[in-house]
């Protein structure tokens, strides 16, 4: 009983991580057009900046403020210099400039960082263990990471639905050129959608580093499975992410326990089942 | 279409082929091995180009064909001997072919984005199958101890110890996949792979099931690659887990986008610039310690800069100049004189709905053969979901689609196609990169359907159908023009051309004469009143006059529903029918 | 003409890829003008209204509005400069509600003056007020129209394109539609329209411009197209 509950917990922790993470990319796609396979790397550029923002700080939260910010500008530095040179270019060539983006970021972490794994400390003040039964703890930690993610998804949310940009966003998504029409210059927004993406990848990353430290290829595995979670869910649907996330996170939890050597072929066969019933996700527009 | 290497290119390959051929005799055994690994990577760009550049699939898991082919050759390699090398290489074939078809089957429903991240799925699954379970020594790989050999009459033949036999060896299939899979491109089975690419909807439109063809596609490739696979196990006589992962794919990707896509040839020089590039970076006594230790920096900045500067990739730059032939002006030409399997065509109470909206709401209709049945009405009454709804394109919610009286509502659009429907769409909907004679060819194809054709044996009856079909519209003169980029006008009558050519007794027209000047609109008409016998020809048009002039029976679509029915002359007169559409722009002398 | 145009466009020549839809367009429209582009399917209309948006670059040529040349700029940036636009299509944002489609691009116009506001176009258009929380696909065709029209009015443009706004409406709706634009053109907004229904275009245009294959044709008043019907009935397959 308690062995389901953890892994509960698990699930939705790595459901959670995972829609900061694919909720840019099928943002990405969804109003840009791009395939960015370099989606990935910002989460392993997250966990990374982590190591050396909390070496210099001392605080995973204080790296955490200091390292969105630092990955929004990056977003949007990366966007200026290449991305925006793909959205008329057909997905080929966008599968291949992201790729070299890969081989680059993937050189760019060996040097700076090395090649072997990190581990990130916990705040002192989070590293005890809440009891949930009388035999079973859970880290402070995940909790609080959880709660976080639970509060940037909401706000996510609400800065959609509810705002101007927002608005934008949505406006941008079924039809750019009708909001550039309308007297909104589309490079910009695309710049921002495209950066805040990156900021969000980042920041799974960053808050990631101390439940499962920071190693080579750790981006790899979240951009492979952000992509089954925006195929689930269907392009361009944050809601689709979301649900799609957390089904991913929970498959992948027991799957761990239950059949360990098959646990990451549940979850491409939870796609394929999906793809087979519904072709275009669970909430893409059919 | 695949098209010959050019002059230029044939010289370029000639000298590479010379160079591959001397190669052992002026390298090293580790220059040995680095060309073997070229040309066997060679082989699984050229297998990849075949679907990703002619048939137009972007599969991100080619690597899992590839991985899949080096463990069959590890699987069938007995402890302390050596496999039979056609056994060894067969069974690399046979497994990636079955994985392929296996991986396919889901791919293939799904196009586009969907198609890459299935395939790319598809790819890490196998990946963490090998990866993280004991198969075959799990993450760590696995050794092939002895190398395979083929011995007859008790004396070896090929030893794949041997490491300059076996780069022969690997040449020689290098050599023979490109021929066979150009080969296969001109079959009437690769006709239809390479048309998947411009035009999916219209190749089910002409009566061709496209998911059996896309996935024939998928296992052909997949094949070839496992082929490509198989010899690579033979190199180092070691397979991992690593072969299959999507960094593998990726680089078989950008290998083929370098050279240029669909041309088979071209990915082979893409596998060489790059091969030959990482090296390059690799080795500080080229470039100095320091570019060296970040190759991968110097590859990727170097990648980026090719993809943005040179869509057409390498093979671009030795291509051909385009031959140009300036256009005669299409006439038309005589009428067709064989009958052809013409029927009629019905539809009872047939209803289409879009969430709440009625597109289309209890229609029925009957058209009959050796008539022009016209249907009008404003823009959004369902005049073009009808069209969808008659020709499979969109299923009916309910009611009847009857052709000769069989219901056909709800079959797929190939197969109410094969029953001699045909049509054209409201954009015009060719194969731009085909000739005009290859489009017609691949609709008078369409009269034999099947995937498995591979050999030319209807060419002349398939010649006698294209010519007709071209002589009735008029392009009969111009058969090597590129569709792509002849006008708009005689690109509507080359849509027409391929319905005649497609043998289809029902024709039904989408705006055939949309954006067309007066001249141009002229020829149509005269061209429909020639069909007209044998033909039962639905119309769906904007122009009035043409309209008026043409058709022996007038339905009026307005919100979904049939609002009038008659001849010409009587729906004219219908109020309704005035009120609704015409307006004040009934035809001249038809004004109330 | 008396007063200096709104819109100055001066030999205008814009291609697709091997195909020249507009050669040498000579075009004026001065403030709160209407003028109709009438001609028929596939002569370059929609095309013409592209490039004054700017979504379409021309090949070689000059646009001017009040006086500024505009070639080069972005969509966006002529919007707004007091541009309008009601696409072919209509262009609604099918994800957002009513009003956020209204309110998408309200702002003061070039002029700074606010005489479209929210308020203004639900007197305007009721049926609009009354479904102002339905999603933009949920409206029908003519409800769509409406939208359309009062989302371009919202930025308060001294022009409007109109391309198609009657297509595929019943005659009530198109009605509506045609007594609207008339209402907007008597507040002063300048209006270039394309449309297929010549009577409704004669009551609300003071000028009408007919192209053939990307060249004007015929340029003159409503008595000029009654005198020359002829020619006109040819030239638009009447």
């Amino acid at each position: 009983m308690s062995l389901i509950l953890v892994q509960i917990l698990n699930g939705l922790q790595y459901g959670l991580l995972l829609f900061l993470a694919a909720s840019g990319l099928t943002l990405v796609f969804g109003i840009l057009g791009v395939i960015n396979l370099a989606h990935g790397s910002f989460y392993m550029l997250g966990a990374y900046a982590a190591l050396t923002l909390t070496a210099r700080f001392g605080d995973i939260f204080v790296a955490l403020a200091a390292g969105v910010p630092l990955a929004f500008l990056f977003g949007a530095a990366i966007e200026w210099l290449f991305i925006r040179h793909l959205y008329k270019r057909d997905h080929l060539q966008q599968v291949l400039v992201t790729f070299a983006l890969i081989l680059m970021f993937d050189e760019a972490q060996q040097t700076l960082w090395g090649n072997y794994p990190e581990s990130i400390p916990t705040p002192s003040y989070l590293s005890s263990s809440i009891s949930l039964t009388s035999d079973l703890g859970y880290p402070v930690y995940r909790i609080a990471l959880m709660t976080i993610c639970v509060l940037l998804a909401i706000a996510m949310m609400f800065v959609i639905q509810r705002t101007r940009f927002g608005r934008l966003v949505r406006a941008a998504e079924s039809n750019p050129e009708m909001v550039e029409a309308l007297g909104f210059d589309s490079r910009i927004l695309f710049r921002i959608v495209f950066a805040a993406g990156v900021a969000m990848a980042a920041a799974a990353g960053i808050l990631a580093a101390p439940v499962e430290s920071a190693y080579p290829g750790i981006g790899d595995r979240v951009l492979i499975t952000s992509f089954v979670v925006v195929v689930i869910g269907g392009i361009g649907s944050i809601r689709g992410a979301f649900l799609g996330s957390l089904l991913i996170g929970l498959v992948d939890a027991f799957g761990k326990v239950f059949v360990p050597k098959f646990a990451s072929v549940l979850i491409y066969a939870l796609m394929a089942i999906v793809l087979v019933l519904r072709p275009s996700g669970l909430f893409g527009r059919q | 279409m695949l098209k010959a290497p050019s002059f230029r290119a044939s010289i370029l390959l000639g000298c590479l082929a010379a160079l591959f051929l001397a190669a052992p005799l002026f390298v090293g055994p580790y220059g040995l091995k680095f060309v073997t690994r070229l040309v066997v990577f060679s082989t699984l760009v050229v297998s990849l180009d075949f679907l990703l550049g002619l048939a137009g699939l972007v599969s991100f898991g080619h690597a899992a064909f590839f991985g899949v082919g080096a463990y069959a050759v590890y699987f069938v390699s007995p402890e302390a001997a050596s496999a039979n090398a056609l056994l060894a290489l067969g069974a690399a074939i046979a497994a990636s072919a079955a994985v392929a078809l296996a991986i396919g089957a889901f791919a293939c429903l799904t196009r586009g984005f969907y198609f890459i991240m299935v395939t790319l799925a598809a790819g890490q699954m196998i990946f963490s199958l090998f990866h993280d379970t004991d198969i075959a020594g799990g993450s760590d790989g696995a050794y092939i101890n002895v190398k395979p050999a083929l011995a007859a009459f008790g004396s070896g033949l090929l030893d794949f110890d041997d490491r300059r036999t076996f780069y022969y060896v690997c040449l020689a299939l290098l050599v023979l996949s490109v021929l066979a899979l150009s080969l296969l491109a001109r079959t009437p089975f690769g006709r239809v792979v390479q048309a998947l690419k411009a035009n999916e909807m219209r190749l089910s439109a002409l009566g061709f099931d496209i998911y059996k063809f896309k996935l024939a596609a998928f296992a052909v490739s997949g094949a070839v690659a496992g082929l490509a696979g198989g010899l690579f196990a033979c190199i180092d006589g070691f397979v991992t887990p690593e072969l299959f992962s999507w960094h593998e794919s990726g680089l078989a990707i950008m290998m083929v986008v370098l050279g240029g896509a669909g041309t088979l040839f071209g990915p082979i020089l893409g596998a060489l610039a790059y091969i030959s590039l990482e090296e390059t970076l690799k080795s500080a006594s080229l470039v100095g310690d320091l570019v060296a230790s970040h190759w991968r920096l110097g590859t990727g900045a170097s990648l980026i800069v090719a993809v943005l500067l040179s869509p057409g990739g390498l093979a671009g730059f030795f291509r051909g100049a385009a031959r140009t032939r300036k256009p005669t002006p299409a006439r038309l030409g005589q009428a067709p004189l064989e009958s052809r399997k013409a029927a009629t065509l019905a539809t009872e109470n047939l209803t289409r709905t879009f969430g709440g909206l009625r597109a289309v709401d209890g229609v029925t209709v009957s058209f009959e053969r050796d008539r022009v049945h016209a249907i009008i009405g404003p823009n959004g009454a369902g005049k073009t979901t009808f069209t969808n709804l008659l020709s499979g394109a969109l299923k009916p919610s309910a009611g009847e689609v009857l052709v000769d009286g069989r219901n056909v509502a709800g079959w797929p659009a190939h197969r109410i196609a094969r029953r001699g429907v045909g049509r054209s769409f409201q954009r015009t909907n060719i194969f731009p990169a085909f000739t005009i004679e290859d489009n017609c060819r691949l609709a008078a194809q369409a009269t034999h359907p099947s995937v498995l054709r591979l050999a030319n044996s209807r060419r002349a009856q398939e010649d006698t159908l294209v010519q007709h079909a071209l002589a009735v519209v008029g392009l009969a003169d111009r058969t090597q023009a590129i569709a792509g980029a002849i006008s708009n006008g005689e690109q509507r009558q080359l849509e027409i051309a391929m319905l005649i050519a497609s043998g289809g007794g029902i024709l039904i027209l989408d705006e055939p004469l949309a954006g067309m000047g007066p001249e141009e609109t002229r020829r149509v008409i005269d061209l429909l009143l020639a069909l007209k016998p044998n033909h039962t020809i639905v119309l769906i048009e904007h122009d009035m006059d043409a309209v008026f002039a043409v058709a022996d029976t007038l339905t009026v679509l307005a919100l979904g529903r049939v609002i009038a029915h008659g001849t010409p002359e009587e729906v004219r007169r219908d109020e309704a029918v005035i009120a609704a559409y015409l307006g004040g722009h009934a035809p001249r002398g038809a004004r109330p | 003409m008396n007063k200096p145009p709104l819109l100055e466009a001066l030999g205008l020549n814009v291609c697709y890829g091997a195909s020249h839809v507009l050669r040498g367009v000579d075009f004026r429209v001065a403030p709160g003008e209407t003028v109709s582009v009438l001609g028929r399917n596939g002569m370059g209309k929609t095309t013409l209204l592209r490039t004054l948006m700017g979504l379409v670059a021309p090949k070689s040529g000059e646009i001017r509005l009040g006086g500024v040349s505009i070639v080069g700029w972005r969509a966006s940036a002529i919007a707004r400069a007091g541009v309008g636009f009601v696409p072919e299509g209509r262009g609604i944002f099918p994800n957002l509600t009513v009003e956020e489609n209204l309110v998408f691009a309200a702002r003061p116009g070039a002029n700074g003056r606010r005489d479209w506001t929210r308020e203004a176009l639900f007197d305007l258009f009721p049926r609009l007020a009354e479904r102002r929380g339905a999603w933009g696909d949920q409206l029908s065709g003519g409800e769509q129209q409406m939208l359309t029209i009062g989302r371009a009015l919202m930025s308060n443009p001294s022009l409007l394109l109109v391309d198609e706004a009657t297509e595929g409406l019943a005659p009530l709706a198109r009605d509506d539609i045609w007594r609207t634009l008339g209402l907007i053109a008597g507040r002063g907004v300048a209006i270039v329209i394309v449309d297929k229904n010549l009577d409704d275009l004669k009551a609300l245009c003071r000028r009408h411009v007919i192209l053939v294959k990307g060249q004007i044709v015929f340029e003159g008043t409503a008595d000029g197209l009654v005198a020359q019907d002829e020619f006109v009935r040819s030239q638009l397959g009447l």
